[in-house]
């Protein structure tokens, strides 16, 4: 069925879910994961070389036929790091977009953002799209959307906590004051998760930890392609209002007696 | 001459970034280097010359959400 694709800046995809590339037993779970995901987009860190250790390079594992690669910020802690990281990502010749993180605690992982918003305003005036990881927060939201954020990243719940959509209202509410699209980045532990964010009308999900560390990540990949198609669909179906008491669904004429 | 790596002090003989990056081994096309804060680009990487207490970030992309 028809459905009109998801708009970032330049980018077009087909494909509502983002997925990550951390946390992967092996790079060959990964690209089982990734195909079964039927995910356009990928995100990856950037981090120091070491030295001691030369890891294999992850991009040979990523199908960038299919998949489109969105370096983010992640662990950078204040808004000079998350800059010099997004310039750095683009040197390596990555797209020029930023999945922008800005973290402000560390048991948390919760995004600090007001350094993130000093990020995004120096990365959008540079000419990168930028999508903001942030709180799920009205206020937030609006701020990086007026500071020229391609797409705003509300949380669900912590990251990698899998703890789902703890707030569906405070998503909701900013769902439809948006005017860009929202992704919803982090904790979402399960399929049904996802389908939460999406029949509340989310433009797109983005997990990494609930696929890479499930107990069949190949199978779970596939559970959440099918979670935010479904989640969609709802959405764009639209529910049927919930009600108190109940609404037979046979006619109550004619039952025998 | 010193040169602080990725946080690191390391005692290198080298002239120019070119040099620094072949004697670590590193795949010109797979790294992406900072100078005292500053992106060197690719293309500059030969005429970049090195001096003592240099810092350098050295940075690639590895697996992350």
């Amino acid at each position: 069925m028809n459905d009109e694709k998801l708009k970032i800046g330049k980018f077009e995809f087909s494909s509502r879910l983002i997925i990550g590339t951390g946390k992967y037993a092996n790079f060959d779970i990964m690209e089982k994961a990734h195909e079964a995901s039927g995910a356009e987009v990928v995100t990856v860190a950037i981090r120091r070389i070491n030295f001691n250790n030369k890891e294999e390079n992850i991009l040979e594992h990523i199908n960038k036929n299919k998949m489109t690669i969105l370096p983010n910020t992640a662990g950078c802690y204040t808004a000079e790091e998350a800059i010099r990281t997004a310039r750095l990502a683009k040197e390596l010749g990555l797209p020029e977009w930023v999945k922008l993180e800005v973290i402000g605690d560390k048991k948390t992982l919760m995004p600090d953002n007001e350094e993130t918003l000093k990020a995004a305003k120096v990365l959008v005036k540079e000419g990168f799209t930028v999508l903001p990881y942030t709180n799920d927060d009205i206020v937030a939201c609006k701020k990086f959307e007026e500071a020229g954020a391609a797409a705003v990243m509300p949380l669900g719940a912590p990251i990698g906590s899998g703890q789902g959509i703890l707030n569906p209202n405070n998503i909701k509410i900013i769902l439809e004051n948006a005017k860009v699209p929202i992704i919803v980045d982090a904790g979402v532990g399960t399929a049904s998760d996802a389908v939460i964010a999406m029949e509340l009308g989310a433009d797109g999900v983005l997990l990494n930890t609930g696929v890479a560390l499930a107990g069949d990540p190949v199978r779970m990949a596939r559970a959440m392609k099918l979670a935010v198609e479904s989640g969609r669909d709802a959405f764009l179906a639209g529910r049927i209002p919930k009600k108190l008491y109940a609404s037979a669904s046979s006619p109550i004429e004619g039952v025998i007696r | 001459m010193k040169l602080i790596i990725n946080g690191k002090e390391k005692v290198a003989e080298c002239e120019s970034l070119s040099d620094l990056l072949n004697e670590l081994n590193l795949k010109l096309d797979a790294v992406a280097v900072e100078l005292n804060k500053n992106i060197v680009h690719r293309e500059n990487f030969d005429n970049t010359k090195l001096r003592d207490n240099d810092k350098l970030e050295i940075v690639t992309v590895v697996g992350g959400g």
